[in-house]
């Protein structure tokens, strides 16, 4: 059969047109963030109260309503049919960098004051593949190139807002980013020569800054108590650090050794500091009943480890161990494509440690929600939470998953059956048509040291760099 | 009688021996007074109001009188004006005319990164343009052979460069030619990579962090200078001090908002900082309009559009001229051979894009917005090209001489100087020998601050044969960046009366750069490629040449300004 060019013209012009209704639509769902849903007849994971077989959930406004048999839909409410589809809370992703312009304030080891909130780029196309992976909420983080980094933002994957605030999570905890061993080492010791070059040059790292600030608090003090007729000089990375020493801040230690997991637990346990989440931790198996005893959490691979040589020491069987142990556990994907199939990633603890279903679903579920503190609007299927879901064909965990849809408080955001091939929401003027590949980064320039290798160039270099694999980026 | 032929006279004398205007690097002879009789002329006295048949009286740099059938003072130079054109100078929102791109220089290696000194960091709110302002630069010239009279001036620097003043674009020193001092501060989300604030976040943390502490320090002055008894003295800091006037809302701040994000972040510190914003070169602000109405936030739009592609034209003369490549086979002709479908809809949708941008300023006219514009990547020459592409795509021709003159006046708070052809108002006028916005209208005068600027039409370069031989050939080039050196080979050949010129880079063989806008004058060419480093970089070539060699200046997109040099290989060569 000939191929007729006038009829793949038509086809394109057919999809064309789809591709910009779609958009259209995406974007005039700015208008209400929150929708009226029924999901009829699915298998329901709520991960906290068990499974429910041929069970519908009704969404209200964006939140969970109902969740029961046979519900009744009324006028205003569009209707997803779930049969022999499997309903899960939408996967929650402890640590992404996705939609976010700017990761790491490369040039101090200590940059409390910083928020990446000030970068969120609602326009990154991987806010979409993540959608495409069942993840609904992600922790958009600083990077580690720094011992006491910057703020963190929990993120709703609402693609197609153009305002950047229309991504933030309302209600979600502060959260700010630590990072212990190599990564702050190199970019500070050995790239600018100053503390820290060492490990225990990172433990002073925190001591200091941790007393800094409570001399700056108190030097506040006396003055609101009018012990100073003067204020003192208004420091926002001191005020910063006196909000986490006052446990108003919650900390996401990014950590690979047992050494440096217990240096940490003791400088806070020094200082009062209760809460923390330490992030990769591939040595938690070694130290799981101590990080128990703490009550810390801990969020990691499920098998990613010898990229570097303090992760050289880690098994498979972490997450599960740490689970066996009592520890709140998350499996995170640091990356813009792991964040893609999550869900395999959560299946392997099932291999490599024997957890159950709703134990294994709860590492992407219920557990990150908690590490984030969003536990009450997130996490599960629950009567008020958020409309957060994820439908699958195939059980999630099966190697055979495929996801259909996702929904961001009950907005349909992902659709397998409306997914055109080209969903970026804007096209720079100046972009050139080009391969997925071509325009792709390299690893480091898409994870935690991303923005440090160009604060070690030249300043012309780092330019051209910074230009060559800018995604939507401000010119 | 004799005085006005002595007068005369030695006018003509002026006007007809070049090399006297060329020492004074200006186009206005010494005007041997200042009292002008503009006569019958079309007086556009405000958009949408235009006054046929008037004689215009300029007189000690003030619009004096206007009217139909006045007579002209004996001592006034008179200008026949038939069927001319008499618009308000135009005003330059915001830009940095007259102060010449500083060389790029390697970052400095600094012992602590985290903390440096308050001028590399780029926070510097007490410097003033006024410093680094001269009347002498070229672009001052080259903008007011534009139309433009008064330039809102802001110092070039990084995130806090200091502080705008509103200059008249004449010949004498800024501090002669000022109309308003301190008219803002500015803000750009520009940084030093390598020192503290590098990145968007940083800046924003510090910003933050000097807008509260400026705060402080200024009511910190204001209660000791009211009451010191007891209170600590305050510590002077230039840089809190110069920012104290934005927290009080006294000084308002231009905030360079290029894309919807930088937008939303300007919009998102004012609301939380409390500071009167001036959204400035706003390229893609459409997603905010409804914020900016409620806030009532003033706004200059930006005039560097960008440009839909004319390739299919292009690619065809390529074709042709060229001889065939022997080995490499290049992807951009693969390419061309196969039709690529994905690439026709990103085409469609990039195409689509633009189109926002270019109607941009149509969207803001209908939501009522009154806008100036902003000049900060523009050239000159572009600008009216641009205001035409802007009212092909829907805005209406009264806005756009509203943003050029009433809508920055009010703006700037100086709308009762200037910004209107009418009487009392300072003498800052353009004429044009058609109506301004019609293809081949030209300005014939600029007059600022009374000083009259003529223009002559510029001859066309083949004219004169012998000239137009010397730039023909192929020319090797050297470019030192820094770290590296670059060379290649560039073909300038002229068929048709156009000239065309190939820039072929050594380390890329095969492949060939295409010039766009090239502009011959005399002995300098300037032109610009498009270059493809991963994304596409417009190259600026600013050439002057010498009998077989040249020397000049590239511009490579933001990265900087870098010297180039060459010589006469041969005859044009292809290759």
């Amino acid at each position: 059969m000939k191929a007729n060019p006038n009829y793949f013209n038509q086809i394109l012009k057919i999809r064309m047109m789809n591709r910009i209704i779609f958009i259209l639509i995406l974007c005039t769902s700015t208008l209400a963030i929150g929708q009226n849903v029924l999901i009829k007849n699915g298998t329901v994971l709520t991960v906290t109260k068990g499974t429910l077989a041929e069970t519908d959930v009704l969404i209200t406004n964006g939140k969970i309503a109902q969740i029961a048999k046979n519900i009744r839909k009324e006028a205003n409410y569009s209707e997803i049919d779930a049969t022999g589809l499997y309903v899960m809370p939408g996967i929650i992703d402890a640590h992404s960098h996705i939609a976010l312009d700017v990761v790491n304030e490369a040039t101090s080891p200590v940059t409390a004051e910083v928020n990446v909130g000030d970068a969120l780029n609602p326009l990154d196309v991987s806010i979409y593949r993540a959608l495409a992976g069942g993840v609904t909420i992600s922790h958009a983080m600083h990077g580690s190139a720094n011992a006491i980094g910057g703020q963190c933002k929990t993120i709703k994957h609402r693609f197609g807002e153009i305002n950047p605030d229309n991504l933030r999570m309302q209600g979600a905890p502060r959260t700010i980013k630590f990072a212990l061993g190599e990564n702050p080492i190199r970019t500070h010791g050995e790239g600018s020569k100053i503390v820290p070059n060492t490990r225990m040059g990172v433990e002073q790292v925190f001591r200091n800054a941790f007393s800094d600030a409570k001399i700056y608090a108190k030097e506040w003090d006396d003055y609101k108590n009018g012990l100073r007729k003067s204020s003192p000089e208004y420091n926002l990375r001191h005020e910063t650090i006196s909000d986490i020493l006052k446990g108003n801040i919650l900390i996401h230690c990014h950590s690979y050794r047992a050494d440096e997991i217990l240096m940490l637990m003791r400088v806070l346990k020094d200082f009062g500091v209760s809460k923390v989440c330490f992030q990769h931790v591939n040595e938690g198996f070694k130290v799981a009943p101590e990080l128990a005893a703490f009550g810390a959490s801990a969020s990691v691979f499920s098998d990613w480890w010898a990229y570097k040589f303090e992760v050289y020491y880690s098994t498979a069987y972490n997450a599960a161990i740490l689970t066996r142990n009592g520890v709140v556990t998350s499996i995170n994907s640091d990356s813009d494509e792991l964040i893609r199939h999550l869900y395999h990633e959560a299946a392997k603890t099932q291999r490599y440690g024997d957890l159950s279903d709703d134990e294994a679903l709860a590492l992407i579920t219920i557990n990150p929600a908690k590490q984030l503190g969003i536990e009450k609007m997130a996490g599960s299927i629950d009567v008020g939470k958020d409309g957060d879901i994820a439908i699958f064909k195939g059980h999630p965990l099966s190697v055979y998953a495929i996801p259909q849809m996702t929904l961001v408080d009950g907005a349909i955001r992902f659709d397998i059956n409306k997914d055109p091939d080209d969903m970026r929401l804007d096209i720079n003027p100046s972009e050139k048509f080009s391969s997925f590949y071509e325009t792709e980064k390299s690893q480091e320039n898409n994870g935690c040291l991303q923005d440090v290798s160009e604060m070690l160039m030249q300043e012309s270099y780092a330019k051209y760099m910074r230009f060559r694999y800018s995604k939507n980026h401000s010119h | 009688m004799v005085k006005f032929y002595f007068r005369a006279l030695v006018g003509i004398i002026f006007l007809l021996t070049p090399e006297r205007s060329f020492l004074q690097n200006s186009d206005a002879p010494k005007s041997l007074g200042n009292t002008y009789f503009i006569k019958n002329c079309f007086v556009v006295q405000k958009p949408g109001i235009v006054l046929s048949g008037q004689n215009v009286l300029i007189k000690d740099g003030f619009i004096s009188d206007i009217s139909p059938s006045s007579k002209p003072p004996f001592d006034a130079q008179i200008i026949q004006a038939d069927s001319m054109y008499v618009y308000a100078g135009f005003i330059d929102g915001f830009s940095n005319i007259g102060i010449s791109k500083p060389e790029s220089k390697d970052r400095p290696k600094l012992p602590d990164p985290g903390n440096p000194p308050n001028d590399l960091a780029g926070i510097t709110p007490q410097n003033s343009s006024l410093d680094s302002y001269k009347s002498s630069d070229k672009s001052v010239s080259d903008m007011r052979s534009a139309g433009f009279v008064i330039s809102n001036v802001a110092p070039r620097g990084l995130m806090l460069p200091g502080q705008c003043n509103l200059i008249l674009l004449g010949d004498e020193s800024a501090d002669k030619l000022l109309v308003k001092a301190k008219t803002g501060q500015t803000f750009q989300l520009e940084s030093n990579r390598g020192i503290y604030p590098a990145t968007i976040i940083g800046v924003m943390a510090k910003f933050r962090e000097i807008y509260k502490n400026a705060s402080f320090a200024g009511n910190h002055e204001a209660k000791y200078k009211a009451n010191p008894s007891g209170l600590m003295r305050p510590d002077f800091s230039r840089e809190l001090m110069a920012m104290y006037p934005v927290t009080t809302q006294k000084m308002p701040l231009f905030f360079v908002a290029q894309k919807t994000k930088d937008v939303h972040k300007a919009l998102s510190l004012k609301e939380e900082l409390g500071f009167d914003l001036i959204l400035t070169e706003v390229k893609q602000g459409w997603h905010y309009i409804d914020k900016i109405k409620k806030t009532n936030t003033r706004v200059l739009l930006s005039l560097d559009l960008p440009e839909i592609e004319k390739k299919k034209a292009k690619s065809e003369t390529a074709k042709d001229s060229l001889s065939t490549k022997k080995d490499s086979v290049s992807t951009k002709e693969l390419e061309k051979v196969e039709k690529n479908p994905e690439k026709e809809a990103f085409d469609v949708k990039k195409e689509q894009s633009i189109k926002e941008y270019l109607s941009q300023a149509a969207l803001f006219e209908k939501q009522g917005i009154l806008f100036g514009f902003s000049f900060l990547n523009v050239k000159p020459s572009d600008i009216k090209n641009n205001i035409r592409t802007l009212i092909e795509n829907g805005l209406s021709e009264d806005a756009a001489l509203a943003a050029l003159t009433t809508n920055p006046a009010q703006i700037l708070g100086i709308n009762n100087v200037s910004g209107t052809v009418e009487k009392g108002k300072i003498a800052n006028l353009i004429i044009t020998d058609k109506p301004y916005f019609n293809e081949k209208s030209a300005v014939k005068y600029t007059f600022v601050d009374g000083r009259k600027y003529e223009y002559q039409e510029k001859k066309k370069q083949e004219n004169k044969p012998t000239e137009a031989g010397k730039f023909i050939g192929t020319w090797t080039y050297t470019v030192e960046v820094p770290g590296s050196v670059q060379k290649g080979k560039m073909v300038i050949t002229k068929s048709a009366g156009e000239y065309m010129i190939k820039v072929f880079d050594n380390s890329s063989p095969g492949e060939e750069d295409v010039a766009n806008n090239i502009s011959v004058n005399e002995n300098s060419v300037t032109f610009n490629i498009i270059a493809d480093m991963g994304q596409p970089v417009k190259v600026d070539f600013d050439l002057k040449f010498a009998e077989k060699a040249y020397s000049g200046s590239v511009s490579v997109g933001e990265f900087g300004t870098f010297p180039i040099k060459g010589e006469y290989e041969s005859e044009p060569k292809l290759f």
